[in-house]
């Protein structure tokens, strides 16, 4: 096949091609990146740079004039480290290159049996593994997907593809089974909930509506809005240094440096200093993890005694203010949400909270968000995510300068409401093109929220309300729903693509512990690498990365500018690897639904398609887009005039209504008063709920006594969730792994000083952090970025399992966080803001107990490697 | 003429694009006769060094960044016995990886930290070439200044006027070095003292309390002005210790100190004032 790009190699014989090197998981790209290869090699990964083969005249690059001052684009995209390093994880010794069985999995042992010639379910995540050919891969994965169904019925099989993957179009790494599932009779999907949007989701959307997401919706021209109009910013517990990375790249970084130029003052609000409070902070508001719910109600209590907040506002844009008031004045429940009151939940003093009140009524404030962060992830996070939203409509919401405002998934949902940065022309759609599966799928009558998988296998009858699919709306969350579903089958069979549940989700030992029963009768995974979930499947599928394979690309994220690009491959697929779509398209085969599956369409028929549906083919021929590589897209013109965020509701509340029951903010939720009237963890007027039927993890409870500290566990900053956490030349940074005295590069665990005195922990030391769902290792990382009473560490690092369930030593901090969801009727995560203790780890005694995993191999400078779990040399 | 590269401190968001850029053209890549490979791990021909500055709840971070100052008067290259050492025309130092002997004498004499690494596996000293295989081809950037996001590194020739202006406004890492480094910096790291004033009888954080910083040895005085939390940032301030003298109509003034600032910065934390 002649080679997709065809421009020639540069005179020192490099030839440049432009790759989405990101990990937002579906077919809408960012990151670009320029790869130069020679004679089958990667020389770099480097910024794509705009300019290389068209003019500023031609792309007219968009120009922001704000305050005297102006700001422009880049001349290349603001790649962060994770693309540039990329390298290293396309050439992992975590990598998987060849089909590998579980050496005590024996397909032809029944279900349940255990020894020589059993199944051994029960070793799931202890047993090594064995090279075969992909022709015994394929007779045993096709043979227990008939057996399956013949037994139990097709929806016996789970299909888990919604988990944090690569960036591919064509070779879509997430759900490609899902149409083969579909051909083969049927299945039960996973359904992603709603993660690092949780709070908003299962909470704000009751406020504002705001759908898809439960963040602000319309999000447009925010970025110039801020730059024009806002007088403060408050960061809200979120990172727009690290979160964003992944997703878009580093242009919020530049704005927020030109918003401190411009002399807009910026505040955050985090239990920690995090990378970007680090070096865009006017100043620290330190506070509890979880508890801003409380420092939301006493400000609110501040602006109500002193009449500082918009009345006339409230009164035509707001409905059951009064039910709030009464809940914040003490009316209801004898309690005064007072900034005293406040003071001792959230460790913010008193006078700090009056002070801030104050300034957020006297400037014109948007809140900064970009996912995660501590402020969103913990239980009942419903109620600060309501109450910002609460405290951001007494001041106006919607005028200039006052909105909520996100610095990430600009190019996410294929609309210009989204798009905070100056709108471009054109937003390219690979969808046609694109063969995983997306976040709007779902699957009635049978499917199970993510978070509620553990529960589902193990107590095997449950049921919950909504979730129907990552993009449900509002109304989706009154529906009521079981497991299993009407006519259909319990889980039997496990198919997970880009696994990493375990390390990303909530009640991960209960995860390990699931998925060893002896009714999960087969378990297969697909993945580039052997890490985290995989180590528990039966057979594993080896795949390619996104740099070893033909593709179309785009970059929708940057805020720059948009591109898009077609794809060729950069080295050839290690070993015997395949990608995701081909692994599916070859068991397809086996069950005679080939041709069914891909439409007797080829990889060169699909990347054509991609480039015709992509809304740019009218701007430039294939050939020109192959000889160049990119295609720039200019700014819209006029992007200037597109109206800010939500300020057509500011100015015309009736004839811009929102989507809530009274289109109206419903300070006292209508729908959840009319579906839920007596749920006291999701109450119709948002609340400070320090424990309830689901959780009990604040301090001063019961639980705290015994595990005193609050744990923050953020999105990583050296990674994607659970990716990148091999890349050498990020583990010997010392705020990405913490390297003992034992040789073993820890995750590392932040603590103040004092904390790590009162326990007599030096920086460096090996320390177990636990309560009562398990115990996971770190290093000790003593450091003043982090508040006393609270210790943080970040979510992703590579399960390694010392005892499977019970301890793991590679930082998978997401082993104990809370198996239960966001509250009773709301099924998210809640994996930041929960109760643990610290001790220095008596290593001794582990090694002595556990020989086994301490003998396992495990590379020096990259962590837990495939070596380390197969049976003999790799 | 010569290559010249400015870090700007104030702009640096610490991603480490950098640092990794450099290990991305470096690692396993072979740029003789400019450089062979540089390991997988350990070497840093560009560090960013992480700061940690202060305590809680006032806390900065800044990025400082150590790489081959490339001098006009390098001490590495008479240190060098094997004169593996060289400058080229356009200024740039560089360690031939096949005249190097692995005498590690450039490393001792070299005066600034995290600059030189020494290959075992090879036997030679390695260091930032500045990308000058690169540049050679017509490159105007190295990696690292290529992967900076923010603008904080830029590089150039100190005959264009723009860089002139720039070199102009910066400053030398160790400016009582006679070295004539070709690495210069903007916004190198100065102390600060900070604090917050508040009425305890009120619980109320004090805006507008004058705050004013004596050095002990030189009498030189910094004086601010607290914002709507009461907190105050003296900055900038020379190494040294200083006393503080923290006044407001209506209350009583309070002396403190002195506070070191000689090796870190000090946050001198929640200070009370009484009303007069």
């Amino acid at each position: 096949m002649e080679p997709l790009i065809t421009r020639p190699p540069n005179a020192a014989g490099e030839k440049t091609l432009v790759r989405d090197i990101s990990w937002c998981g579906v077919h809408n790209g960012a990151n670009a990146c320029m790869v130069d290869v020679k004679d089958g090699k990667i020389v770099r990964i480097r910024p794509a740079r705009y300019y290389d083969q068209y003019t500023r005249e031609e792309v007219k690059p968009w120009v922001m004039h704000a305050r005297g001052k102006s700001f422009e684009p880049s001349d290349k995209s603001l790649a962060p480290p994770l693309s540039l390093a990329y390298k290293k994880r396309v050439f992992s010794p975590g990598r998987v290159r060849y089909p590998m069985k579980r050496v005590d999995f024996d397909p032809k042992g029944a279900p349940g049996s255990t020894g020589p010639g059993g199944r051994n379910a029960q070793n799931r995540g202890v047993s090594k593994y064995e090279r075969i050919s992909w022709d015994a891969a394929l007779d045993i994965v096709a043979a227990e997907m008939l057996r399956i169904k013949e037994t139990y019925g097709p929806t016996a099989i789970l299909n888990q593809s919604d988990q944090h993957g690569e960036n591919k179009c064509v070779h879509g790494p997430h759900g490609c089974m899902r149409k083969l599932l579909r051909l083969f009779g049927g299945y039960t999907l996973q359904v992603r909930d709603a993660d690092s949007w949780e709070g908003w989701w299962w909470g704000s959307k009751h406020v504002w509506g705001c759908e898809p997401v439960g963040q602000q919706m319309p999000q447009k021209n925010l970025i110039y809005d801020i730059s024009k109009n806002a007088e403060l910013i408050l960061h809200w517990g979120c990172d727009l240094e690290t979160t964003v990375w992944g997703w878009e790249g580093q242009l919020p970084s530049r704005l927020s440096y030109w918003w401190t130029e411009l002399g807009i003052k910026q505040i955050f609000i985090a239990p920690d200093v995090n990378y970007a409070n680090a070096v865009h902070a006017d100043k620290w508001i330190p506070i509890l993890p979880n508890t801003d719910a409380a420092l939301y109600l006493a400000i609110a209590h501040h602006w109500m005694e002193n009449g500082t907040y918009d009345k006339d506002y409230i009164a035509t844009h707001a409905y059951g203010f009064d039910k709030f008031e009464d809940y914040v004045m003490g009316r209801e429940d004898g309690e005064a949400k007072t900034a005293d009151w406040a003071a001792p939940i959230c460790g913010v003093p008193a006078r700090i909270i009056r002070a801030l009140a104050k300034e957020w009524a006297s400037k014109r404030t948007t809140i900064v968000i970009g996912n995660g962060g501590p402020g969103i992830r913990g239980p009942y996070a419903t109620e600060p995510a309501r109450l910002q939203v609460l405290c951001l409509a007494m001041q106006g919401l919607g005028k200039p300068g006052c909105n909520q405002a996100k610095m990430i998934e600009w190019g996410l949902l294929d609309d210009y409401e989204q798009e905070s940065p100056p709108a471009p022309s054109i937003i390219p759609n690979l969808h046609d093109a694109y063969t995983g599966g997306t976040p709007m799928d779902t699957n009635h009558p049978s499917f199970i929220p993510k978070s509620l998988v553990p529960k589902a296998l193990l107590e095997k009858d449950i049921d919950w309300y909504g979730n129907e699919h990552e993009m449900a709306r509002r109304e989706d969350q009154f529906i009521h729903y079981v497991y299993p579903a009407e006519g259909c089958s319990r889980i039997h069979m496990i198919w997970t693509d880009s696994p990493s549940w375990i390390t990303c989700w909530n009640a991960g030992n209960d995860y390990a512990k699931a998925v060893r029963q002896d009714d999960i009768e087969f378990m297969l995974a697909q993945h580039p690498w052997l890490e985290n979930d995989c180590l528990f499947a039966d057979v594993i599928l080896p795949i390619n990365t996104m740099l070893e394979e033909d593709d179309i690309g785009s970059d929708l994220f940057s805020g720059q500018m948009n591109l898009l690009f077609p794809e060729e491959r950069c080295v050839e697929p290690l070993g015997e690897s395949v990608s995701d779509y081909e692994a599916v398209c070859m068991i397809a085969e086996r069950l005679g639904l080939l041709e069914e599956y891909t439409g007797g369409r080829t990889i060169e028929d699909l990347i054509k398609i991609g480039y015709e549906n992509s809304r740019v083919a009218d701007k430039i021929s294939w050939e020109d887009l192959r000889r160049k590589g990119y295609w720039v897209v200019p700014p819209m013109e006029g992007w200037e005039d597109i109206p800010a965020g939500l300020i057509e509701f500011y100015e015309d509340p009736e004839g811009h209504p929102l989507s809530t029951p009274t289109g109206k903010i419903e300070f006292f939720a209508t729908g959840l008063a009319e579906h839920f009237p007596d749920d006291e963890e999701r109450p119709p007027v948002p609340k400070w709920i320090p424990k309830g039927v689901t959780h009990e993890e604040t301090l001063g409870t019961e639980r705290s006594k015994k595990y005193p500290l609050l744990v923050m566990s953020n999105h990583p900053r050296w990674g994607v969730h659970s990716q990148h956490d091999d890349i050498t030349w990020f583990r010997e940074i010392p705020t990405c792994k913490v390297t003992a005295q034992d040789g073993y590069q820890y995750q590392p665990l932040w603590m103040n000083a004092a904390d790590a005195a009162a326990r007599g922990i030096k920086n460096g030391d090996i320390v177990s952090i636990y309560n009562d769902r398990g115990v996971v290792l770190a290093g000790a990382y003593v450091t003043e970025r982090i508040m006393r009473g609270t210790i943080g560490i970040d979510h992703g690092a590579k399960y390694d399992p010392i005892e499977v369930g019970v301890i793991d030593r590679g930082g998978a901090i997401n082993t104990i966080v809370p198996r239960g969801i966001t509250s009773k009727n709301a099924c998210g995560h809640a994996v930041s803001g929960f109760l643990a203790e610290v001790e220095k780890a008596d290593m001794e005694a582990l090694e002595a107990k556990y020989p086994d995993a301490f003998a396992r191999e495990c590379h020096i400078t990259a962590g837990p490697c495939l070596a380390g779990f197969m049976e003999g040399r790799v | 003429m010569g290559k010249v590269l400015i870090i700007d401190l104030a702009i640096c968001n610490g991603c480490h694009n950098c640092q990794i850029a450099c290990k991305d053209e470096h690692c396993a890549n072979d740029w003789s006769p400019i450089a062979k490979p540089q390991p997988d791990t350990g070497q840093f021909w560009n560090k960013v060094v992480e700061m940690e500055r202060g305590s809680v709840p006032k806390v900065q971070v800044t990025y400082h960044h150590s790489i081959c100052q490339h001098c006009e008067d390098a001490p590495c290259m008479k240190a060098c016995n094997a004169g593996a050492i060289y400058r080229r025309a356009d200024g740039i130092v560089i360690i031939d990886p096949n005249k190097c002997k692995g005498n590690q004498l450039c490393l001792e004499a070299c005066p600034y930290e995290n600059v030189i690494y020494f290959n075992d596996d090879l036997n030679i000293a390695q260091k930032c070439t500045f990308c000058a295989h690169l540049i050679d081809r017509g490159w105007t950037e190295t990696r690292c200044s290529d992967a900076c996001p923010t603008g904080a590194f830029t590089f150039g020739d100190d005959t264009d006027p723009a860089i002139k202006a720039k070199v102009a406004a910066a400053s030398l890492l160790k400016p009582g070095l006679a070295t004539r480094p070709r690495v210069y910096y903007m916004n190198l790291p100065k102390k600060w003292v900070a604090g917050a004033v508040y009425d305890p009888q009120a619980d109320e954080c004090l805006e507008g309390a004058t705050v004013t910083a004596t050095n002990t040895a030189t009498g030189a005085k910094v004086t601010v002005s607290t914002d709507n939390y009461g907190d105050f940032w003296l900055k900038g301030l020379e190494d040294g210790s200083y006393t503080l003298l923290i006044e407001k109509a209506g209350y009583l003034a309070k002396k403190l100190g002195p506070v070191d600032a000689t090796a870190a910065d000090q946050n001198v934390g929640d200070v009370e004032l009484w009303k007069a």
